[in-house]
Formats: structure tokens, sequence, C-alpha cells
């Protein structure tokens, strides 16, 4: 697994890894929606989420996530969703670095749909607050069991990327 | 232990969460639909009350969104958000989901009678 690495060649690997999450997050943007209910999506960003949680540490990982949402904010032209999507980025993250301290390299793929959850959840209380309504959490069962199976596969994906990076740097 | 652990929660969410979508009763026998802005409550429409089928449109400065009213049931027919999601997502008949028009801090939802309050009917 990639250890700290310290000055240009950390700037470079958070730029790149911010550069990916915003790729994959503006692809699956432009994707037709899976669903009738809003906010369901497979969030492959997250995988990069996952990963630099993982590799990299906490720090790295939330100036990825935070470059990543800020970013994908302005480019899909929708900055009122930024107040959503960092409530449940900051959220997961959170969830995501406890989960760091309780799981080993091979459980990584558990730590992705909880994380899922988390960050759907933040999105609702973000909502909710916006409204000043609890009638949003409404979707919060449709949005547990879509975030636990899309959380699960991300997860997965993410297991395979470290398995295959670990080494890498 | 601590995988099972989060197994266990993770299968417990989902089952909780099913068991609200396939088990509460969600029908409402005197559907009132309501219709609430920066959640203050504005109208109210007996859905059992409806002749004709008629309209109510919603406007804050430049947004508006315009509310079509029939028997039983309420969808948000036009709009000038953004994200058009309250107009895509249609007719709503009881008080499973309301319309959420997330943009305008609008929320159209059905509560009434059996359903929401009497609740836990499943």
């Amino acid at each position: 697994m990639a250890g700290p690495v310290k000055g240009a060649g950390r700037i470079t690997r958070l730029a790149l890894l911010t550069a990916i999450a915003l790729t994959i997050f503006l692809a699956e943007a432009q994707l037709p929606a899976l669903t009738a209910v809003p906010g369901v999506k497979l969030g492959l960003a997250n995988i990069v989420t996952v990963y630099a949680m993982f590799a990299l540490g906490p720090g790295d990982a939330l100036l990825v996530l935070s470059g990543r949402v800020f970013l994908g904010a302005v480019f899909s032209g929708q900055m009122m969703t930024l107040i959503y999507s960092a409530a449940g980025g900051f959220l997961s993250w959170c969830v995501l670095c406890l989960l760091r301290k309780l799981l080993t390299g091979e459980q990584i793929w558990l730590a992705s749909p909880v994380a899922a959850v988390f960050h759907n959840l933040g999105q609702l209380l973000a909502a909710a607050t916006v409204l000043r309504s609890w009638a949003v959490m409404a979707w919060l069962p449709y949005l547990i069991i879509a975030a636990i199976l899309a959380g699960l596969f991300t997860g997965v994906a993410a297991q395979a990327l470290l398995r295959r990076l670990s080494g890498l740097s | 232990m601590k995988t099972r652990m989060i197994i266990f929660l993770l299968l417990a969410a989902v089952a909780a969460s099913a068991a609200w979508l396939l088990l509460w009763n969600h029908e409402a026998d005197s559907p009132v639909a309501r219709v609430s802005w920066d959640g203050a409550l504005l109208e109210e429409f007996d859905l059992n009350q409806v002749d004709e089928p008629y309209t109510y449109t919603f406007k804050h400065e430049s947004e508006t969104n315009t509310i079509t009213v029939e028997r039983g049931r309420v969808c948000i027919s036009e709009a000038n958000c953004p994200d058009q999601i309250c107009v895509h997502q249609g007719w709503i008949s009881d008080g499973t989901v309301p319309i959420v028009c997330l943009p305008h801090k609008l929320i159209v939802e059905i509560v009434g009678g059996g359903g929401v309050l009497d609740g836990g009917a499943g």
C-alpha cells in the first residue's frame, strides 16, 4: 500500500486522483437516472474516495473528496447541489475514518456500503434543513437499499483497485 | 467479528427499509394534499372533494410551480426549476413519498385519514 509521500509527489498524486474522480463523476452525471427515486446512482467516483482513504489516509482523502465535490458542482453547473453533496460527503468521510481503524486490508469492500448509507443520510439531512421539513425522510428506506447495493459494487471495485495498486509508488 | 457485526447491521438496515416500504400502510382514507414552502403550510386540497381537475400555481419571486389536482391524486405539472425532478415524478396518490422541489423549497405531500396519522396498520 502506498505510504505517505511529501512535496511535489504528494501534490501530483492528489491532483491525479481528484482529476480521475471528477472525470468519473461527470461521466456518470451524463447517464439517465436509474430509477424514479431522486438521488439514486452508482456513485462510481467514490471508488477513488475509498481508495484514497485506505491507501493515503483521512487527510488526503478529504482533500480529494472536497476537490471533487466542489469542482463537480461547478462543472455540472448545479451549484445548488453543492450543499447536499458536501453534507453527504463529509458524513461519509467521518464514517470512513472510523472504518479505517476497524477494518483490515481485506475487508475494505465492506466500508463502502456503510459510507454510502451515511452519504445518503447526510444528503437527506441537508435537504430537510433547507426545506425545514422532515417530509424528505420518506425517501430514506429507498436510499438505504440503493446505497447498500451501489456501495457493495464500488466497494468491491475499490478493493480490487487497492490490490492492483499496492506496491505502486 | 467486526465484519460480521457490520454485515449484520447492513442486513438489518435493508430489512428495516424493506419492511417499512412493504408493510406500512401508506393509503390515505381521506387524502388531503398539503402544499408547503420553506416549512410553512401554504394550501390544503381535499382530494375526495374534486369534481373537475384544477390547477394551483405557486409563485415566489421568479420561481413558479403549477400543481394539478385531480380526484384522489396530485402532481406538479409545470415548474421553472433547473432540475425538473418534481415534474418528472408525476402523480402521487398516497403518503408513500412526497413530491419535493428542492430548488424551490416546495413540498407537496398527501396526508389524512387512515394512512399517515393512524399509521402502522400493516
